[in-house]
């Protein structure tokens, strides 16, 4: 984005008569940092729009998740009734599974285990409430612009990139409905251009009536002959844990830090949340309860985790980065 | 031979025993050594990995233009060897060169991979088996990433699969 030829001793020098070439160098800068602004801006707003969106209105759809030359297509429902969210969602293809969200906890279900695991509740907007300083941080490290309008599931969609200006995040590409601001496509993108991950809406009814009935799980709460398995961690006490990783990639901040119980161990698990606005990285720091623990990089789609030791402590890394973001950020944790 | 074909990927040979190795390597076992020396290599240091399939697509790529001759690609570089500058090019033209030839002639190049990982594993004992993901952690993780609160239940797809991946009791 430079504009402005001039080297500065240059420019200092012909301070006291500007000549017309600098001032309109100058005015071309300004402006093209103000359009990156602007369309950062834009593209920020676009996405607090599409949390917004997500969050408060009813729609259905099919959704379709890729990565690794993997496809999983799945029924998506989601409805706002008196205030609450309840959403479900159902595997179309392989093994059936569903998933239950409601206020109070998160159910998935595997009938051809019976099992029923239940989460607490695991969702917090975390996106509307982007602080100023992160949303001047998306546009340090991020090319953010708002492109053209493309058709998505029927939909015409406002199309909304991030292009990363470092090797350690991924590249986003988001696709929202142009009326509703919900997202209906969404592409993480590595440093050779290729997608990592995708979810896209191949149909979708936005602001439709949802019956409750569709948002209800296809069994009771609790079958009687199925198992039911409480998720391992307990919820979030946020507190100092005295862990922190030295080096995080640029304009990472620590959004969360705390403890969690994990069932069946004494010791609660440290949990920090680091974020650069758009994406998050979170570090797990717990005593080693085995032996020999296995080191390294594991992925899945775009999510990658990292695991290492440190003195007596297990540290698992996981976030929406590439392996050598989660990598780095591993190997920095350290008694703060 | 195996350890000739880690000297000359280090660029450590001279340009006499260059053309040795190369004759050698004409046999499809140097071959699997030399793909997996790489993609060990590339294991260790991070870099993606060559994905078995594209070794069909190099196949049919490379029928598709038969004018493709790796040795005649590889020979002016002999001039250079043993320099470090080389054993950069060497990386990069194996991979590029070598690697499409070897993958279009060898019969079995996903196995060598498979092969080449689980060596990598050991060597390194830092990769972790695919689809050993902690679920736990990764719904942990969701409750505070901006991702869920973008796309909603979207990502939670990734917990589901995980958790599709575990053992049945």
């Amino acid at each position: 984005m430079t504009v402005n030829m001039h080297p500065p001793r240059r420019a200092a020098r012909s301070a006291g008569r500007p000549s017309m070439r600098s001032l309109l160098a100058v005015s071309l800068t300004a402006a093209v940092v103000f359009a990156a602004d602007a369309s950062a801006e834009d593209a920020t707003r676009w996405l607090e729009r599409a949390a917004q969106a997500a969050r408060t209105l009813n729609y259905a759809g099919t959704l379709v998740y890729q990565r690794n030359g993997h496809v999983e297509t799945s029924r998506l429902v989601h409805l706002v009734d008196g205030g609450q969210e309840q959403e479900k969602l159902v595997s179309l293809d392989g093994p059936p599974r569903e998933v239950i969200r409601s206020s109070a906890d998160v159910r998935c279900y595997f009938p051809d285990a019976k099992i029923v695991q239940i989460e607490p509740r695991t969702f917090r907007n975390v996106f509307p409430s982007l602080s100023a300083e992160q949303a001047r941080n998306l546009a340090q490290y991020y090319e953010a612009r708002v492109g053209v309008s493309e058709r998505i599931a029927g939909h015409w969609t406002q199309v909304m990139t991030f292009e990363p200006k470092d090797g350690l995040r991924y590249g986003h590409k988001f696709w929202a409905d142009a009326i509703s601001g919900l997202l209906l496509k969404a592409r993480l993108i590595d440093d050779h251009g290729e997608v990592v991950e995708q979810f896209a809406f191949t149909d979708v009814a936005i602001n439709e009536k949802v019956d409750r009935d569709m948002v209800k799980p296809s069994w009771a709460a609790a079958p009687p002959d199925w198992q039911l398995k409480q998720g391992s961690f307990g919820e979030m006490l946020p507190r100092e844990t005295g862990w922190s990783a030295s080096r995080l990639p640029g304009g990472f901040q620590k959004v969360m830090e705390g403890y969690r119980t994990l069932r069946g161990k004494r010791e609660p698990v440290a949990q920090l949340v680091y974020s650069d606005g758009l994406v998050a990285v979170s570090v797990f720091v717990e005593p080693i309860a085995l032996p020999a623990v296995q080191t390294g990089v594991s992925q899945q789609g775009g999510l990658n985790v990292y695991t290492t030791k440190y003195d007596d402590h297990l540290i698992t890394v996981l976030g929406e980065v590439p392996p050598a973001a989660v990598r780095q950020i591993a190997q920095s944790v350290g008694r703060r | 031979m195996n350890e000739n074909i880690s000297r000359l990927m280090d660029g450590e040979v001279d340009a006499q025993e260059f053309e040795r190795i190369c004759v050698e390597m004409k046999s499809p076992d140097a071959m699997h050594t030399w793909i997996c020396y790489h993609v060990i290599g590339d294991q260790l240091r991070g870099a993606r990995c060559v994905s078995p399939r594209s070794a069909s697509r190099f196949r049919a790529a490379l029928a598709a233009e038969p004018t493709v001759l790796a040795p005649a690609a590889l020979r002016p570089r002999a001039a250079q060897v043993a320099t470090a500058a080389w054993a950069v090019a060497a990386t990069l033209a194996a991979v590029t060169v070598v690697g499409w030839t070897a993958f279009s002639m060898v019969d079995t190049p996903p196995t060598a991979i498979a092969r080449a990982r689980e060596a990598a594993t050991v060597h390194a004992a830092q990769i972790r088996p695919q689809g050993d993901l902690p679920a736990d952690y990764l719904i942990a993780h969701q409750e505070y990433s901006p991702s869920t609160s973008i796309q909603g239940l979207g990502p939670y797809l990734r917990a589901v699969a995980v958790t599709g991946n575990e053992p049945r009791p």
